[in-house]
Parts: structure tokens; sequence; C-alpha cells
């Protein structure tokens, strides 16, 4: 299933967000965007699964979400978005509670989705009770248990100090490899983007429009931390990003 | 800096560095903003008063006709607890509590949730509380009494009015305070919602919802006395007011003790509630 903008414009009131928006995310690749803060990408991720209406144009899923997907487009949050009234394993029972599937089914789903993001022992702990990383971790078994046709995610590691970051970056590679999942990532760090991306897509300051969409041919598994060639990518990308975000930073400042 | 008040010269901390510059402990400048629980403090106090009160009345400092000492309010109780009474007076004003409050709760629940998640509640409930919330519901007996009868309507209605508003005030507050991203979380796993009301907006308001409790079942017993004005043979506030008209203090004091207790107990019992349903938040 591929998820398509199309000349989509959103605004706040008079404030306008995004324009002029086209882009498709196919099956099977991982789209990051970047862009400075406030250019609207959150915006764009909520407009993709259907949490916002955009105020021009459209948002198109094209093709069938695979069949036993329960919820094709699925969010992982930057603040983890966990009930902190319920474990880890009630948290990611949530997502399956009101589905049509049996009790004996919804506990194996979530015990194999725990073991999956490696949370088994932590299945019966309250969020306030696991470190950063940990929490985003159920928030991601949370997600996969819902079998998503597309990921969306918005700046799932901003959130955690950089050594939990780059544990988390790793898992998030080594999950694609075996399940080749969709996804839209939204980040503001760029080595992120370099290292998970196929395409990344630089907005520009607000009102968003697409700058640029940089396509990196080298294979995922492949890349890897400190990697001359995504240093190179990395470089150009914040070349491009670097007056937008002076830009935008001053704007801010003004309003 | 005062001399030799630091450890013995030459250990870590001497009050002079080695190159004669002087050394001295950071002044602790943090704690305090932390109450923590002291155990006992309470119930000394409270012993410790009463002690003072007994004393003044014995030494004549408080008049009998002022203040009845506690041994003569204690001697009131007993008569009381004897004569059998006690159970008459607690049962009748229990009831009323519990009726009037669990359905002033129950109502004020739905009333405060239809404000805290529809636009047309909220623009129709939230000043109409405004505006009825602080008119003491005394000054309302009357109407009480021509609308429900002199019977035990009009007094659990009472009750009930007392304790709906703040219920309203404290469910819509809380409703509002839920985190936003939690709801949207719930909306983009496709949650139907029911589902979102009741997993993620109603814990995420309990907090609230319990410390509005606490207000409303201490405006409950409040507004007893105020109910057991109406005609009321049997319930502690009907006693308090016997004894107000018979100017029989000792019996007067006796009674309000007993609404005290009640308003500890419930204090007590949400504690409870509160340790129960609200340990996510330690
Ligand atoms: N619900 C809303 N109502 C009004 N304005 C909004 C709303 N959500 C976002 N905005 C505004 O829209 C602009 C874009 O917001 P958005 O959150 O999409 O930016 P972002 O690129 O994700 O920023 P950041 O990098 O800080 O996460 C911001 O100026 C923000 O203030
Ligand atoms: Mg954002």
């Amino acid at each position: 299933m591929d998820l398509s903008l199309r000349a989509v414009t959103h605004r706040y009131g008079d404030l306008e967000v995004l324009r002029g928006i086209d882009l498709t995310i196919r099956a099977g690749e991982v789209v990051c965007v970047i862009g400075p803060s406030g250019c609207g990408k959150s915006t764009l991720l909520r407009l993709l699964g259907g949490l916002e209406r955009p105020s021009e144009g459209r948002v198109l899923q094209v093709g069938e979400p695979p069949p036993g997907s329960l919820n094709p487009l699925t969010y992982v949050f930057q603040d983890f978005a966990l009930l902190p009234w319920r474990t880890a394993a009630g948290n990611v029972a949530l997502a399956l509670e009101d589905r049509p599937c049996s009790r004996a089914e919804r506990r194996e789903i979530v015990a194999e989705v725990l073991a999956r993001t490696k949370l088994s022992e932590f299945a019966d702990v309250l969020p306030r009770q696991l470190s950063g990383g940990m929490r985003q971790r159920v928030a991601i078994a949370r997600a996969l248990a819902v079998r998503p046709a597309c990921l969306l995610l918005d700046e799932p590691l901003s959130a955690l100090d950089s050594q939990t970051r780059e544990l988390l970056l790793d898992d998030l590679l080594e999950l694609w490899l075996r399940e080749r999942f969709t996804a839209c990532y939204v980040t503001h760090n760029l080595s992120e983007a370099v290292r998970l991306g196929h395409r990344i897509v630089v907005l520009s300051r607000r009102p968003g429009r697409i700058r640029e969409i940089v396509e990196i041919d080298m294979p995922l598994e492949a890349r890897k931390d400190g990697l001359a060639e995504l240093q190179e990518q990395q470089r150009r990308l914040w070349e491009l990003l670097r007056e937008e975000a002076a830009a935008a930073d001053r704007e801010l400042a003004d309003a | 800096m005062p001399e030799g008040a630091g450890p013995e010269p030459g250990e870590p901390g001497a009050s002079a560095a080695g190159d004669g510059r002087p050394v001295a402990e950071v002044p602790f400048r943090g704690g305090g903003f932390a109450p923590a629980p002291r155990r006992g403090v309470g119930p000394l106090l409270f012993a410790g008063l009463i002690l003072l009160w007994e004393a003044g009345a014995r030494l004549g400092w408080i008049g009998p006709l002022v203040l009845p000492a506690p041994s003569e309010v204690a001697g009131a109780f007993v008569r009381l607890v004897e004569s059998g009474q006690l159970w008459l007076h607690l049962a009748a004003s229990l009831q009323r509590l519990l009726l009037g409050w669990t359905a002033g709760t129950l109502l004020g629940l739905l009333f405060g949730l239809a404000a805290g998640l529809f636009s047309l509640g909220r623009a129709g409930i939230v000043p109409l509380v405004a505006a009825i919330f602080p008119i003491p519901k005394i000054a309302l007996l009357p109407l009480f009494i021509v609308w429900f009868g002199i019977g035990e309507e009009s007094k659990v209605a009472t009750i009930l009015f007392g304790t709906f508003f703040p219920t309203v005030i404290a469910v819509y507050g809380g409703v509002d305070n839920v985190d936003r991203g939690l709801i949207r979380m719930g909306q983009s796993f496709g949650l139907p919602w029911l589902s979102i009301v009741r997993k993620i907006v109603l814990p995420g308001a309990l907090p609230a919802i319990l410390s509005g409790f606490r207000i409303s079942a201490a405006i409950a017993i409040i507004l007893l006395v105020a109910a057991e004005m109406i005609g009321a043979e049997y319930g502690v506030g009907a006693y308090i007011l016997l004894a107000g008209n018979l100017m029989a203090t000792d019996q007067l004091v006796a009674g309000v003790a007993i609404l005290s207790a009640m308003g500890l107990t419930v204090s007590w019992l949400l504690g409870r509630a509160e340790r129960h349903f609200l340990k996510w938040r330690l």
C-alpha cells in the first residue's frame, strides 16, 4: 500500500503551515522528513495518518493494506504516549482490545511483540519504572502489535539521550531489515535521516514546501555509523537546511 | 571565617588548603518544600488541644456556658450511646448522606463528562454551574420542601444539590487536563469513542475526580445539618439542632464531634481509594 499526498496545503486559522505538498511513500520504503522547527513536519505526519484534515488537496491510500493489518496507519510518538496507569503489556494490549480477536490471541500477540522488542521481562512493569529508551520500545511494540501497513514516526528518538538513541536506531534498522515495513520518519537529526531513509524529504521553513528530495541508494544493511559516504550526504543536507533553519529561527524570535 | 570549626588540620576539609587559601564547606541550600508524612503528629495534636481545653475548663478559664469541658461532652456522648439513640441518629444521617452524595456524584460525573467532552455540553453546563453553585443551598430549603415534601426526599435533595456542582467542576476540570497526546494516540489506534472515554479520559481524570470527592463529601456533611432542619426526628444534625435549642452545649459539642469523626472517616476512606487507584502516579 502506498500513501500519497496530492497538492496538500494546510492552514491553522490564518497560519499557513504547509503549501503544495506532493509526496508518495511507496510500500516498503522509509521516507525521512527533515526541516527547520515549526515548518509543519508533525502536521504533515498527522495529515498522513488521518488525525488532521488538509485545508486543500488530498491524502490518498493507494492499493489495499496487506490482509491481517489491524491498523494500517500507526503512529510512534515523540513523547511515547503510553498510558501511565497500564503496564507495558497493558499498553500494548490497548491497541488490540477493541479488535475482533480473542483473549488468547491477544495475549499471544502481546507476548510476541514484546519479545520482538526485547521487552518480555518488563511486561508487568509500569511506564514510570522504565527508562526512556524502554518506554519508546513499548510504544514500538504497541505499533507492531496492530501489524501496520505504514509506520508514522514523529521524532521517535528525540526525547532520548544520545547513547540510547544509537541503540534504538540500530534496533529500528534491524527491525526494518526483518519486516521491510513502510515508514514516514520525521526527525531533526540528520544522521538518523541518512542512516534510515531511502529518500529524505527536505522541507523549507514555514509554510513548509518540499525543497528537495534526496535519494540515498546505499541499502540500509550497508549503512554504518560514520561511513564517509553518509557523512557527505549529511553535510549536503545540512547545507540545504542551514539557511532555512537560520531564517526560521529569526522568524520565531520575532513572532 | 571562624577558626577551629573544621576537622583536624591535614585531613581533607581542613580550614585551610595547603597553599593557605581558606577552605569551607559549601553551604547547603536545598531541602524543604517537600512535606513528608509524619505519623502520630495528628493524634498528638488532637490530644494536646483536648487536654488544654479540659485544663482550661477545670481551672475556670473557660466558663461552662462558653464551652463545656471535654469530660462533660464525653458524658453527653456516653448517655447518647447508652440510650441507644446514637445508632438511630447515625443510621438516619448516614442513609441521607449516602443517598444524597451518591446521587449527586453520579449526576455530577455525567454532567461533568458532558461538559468536558462536548462543545454544546460545555456551553450549556459551565455558565449554569457558575450561576447556581454559589447559592447557599440552605436558602433554597423552603423551595425544596415545596418541591419534595417534608419527608426524606427534600433532605436527600439538599445534599444532592450540594454535592452535584463541585463534582461537575472537578470532573470537567479533570477531563480538560487529560493529556491530549494520549487521546490522539487512542484515535490513531482506531479505538472507538467509548473506549477512549473509558480507558483514557476517565482514568486520566481520576486524580482530579477523587480530589473533587473530598470536597463534595465535606459539603455533604456540612449540608446534613441544614437538611435535618426540615422536621427530622432522627439524625446527627437533628440532634445538634435540638441540643442548640435547649442550650445543651455538651450535647451540641458531642454532636459536632460526631460530624468531625464522619469527616475523618471519609477522608481516610478516600485516602485508601487514592492509594489504590492512583498507584501508577507515585
Ligand atoms: N493544532 C494547532 N493549532 C494551531 N497551530 C498549530 C497547531 N499545530 C501546529 N501549529 C502551528 O503550526 C506550525 C507547524 O507545526 P508543526 O508541529 O507541524 O511543526 P514541526 O515542523 O513539527 O515543528 P517541530 O520541529 O518543532 O516539531 C507551528 O508554527 C505551530 O505553532
Ligand atoms: Mg513536530
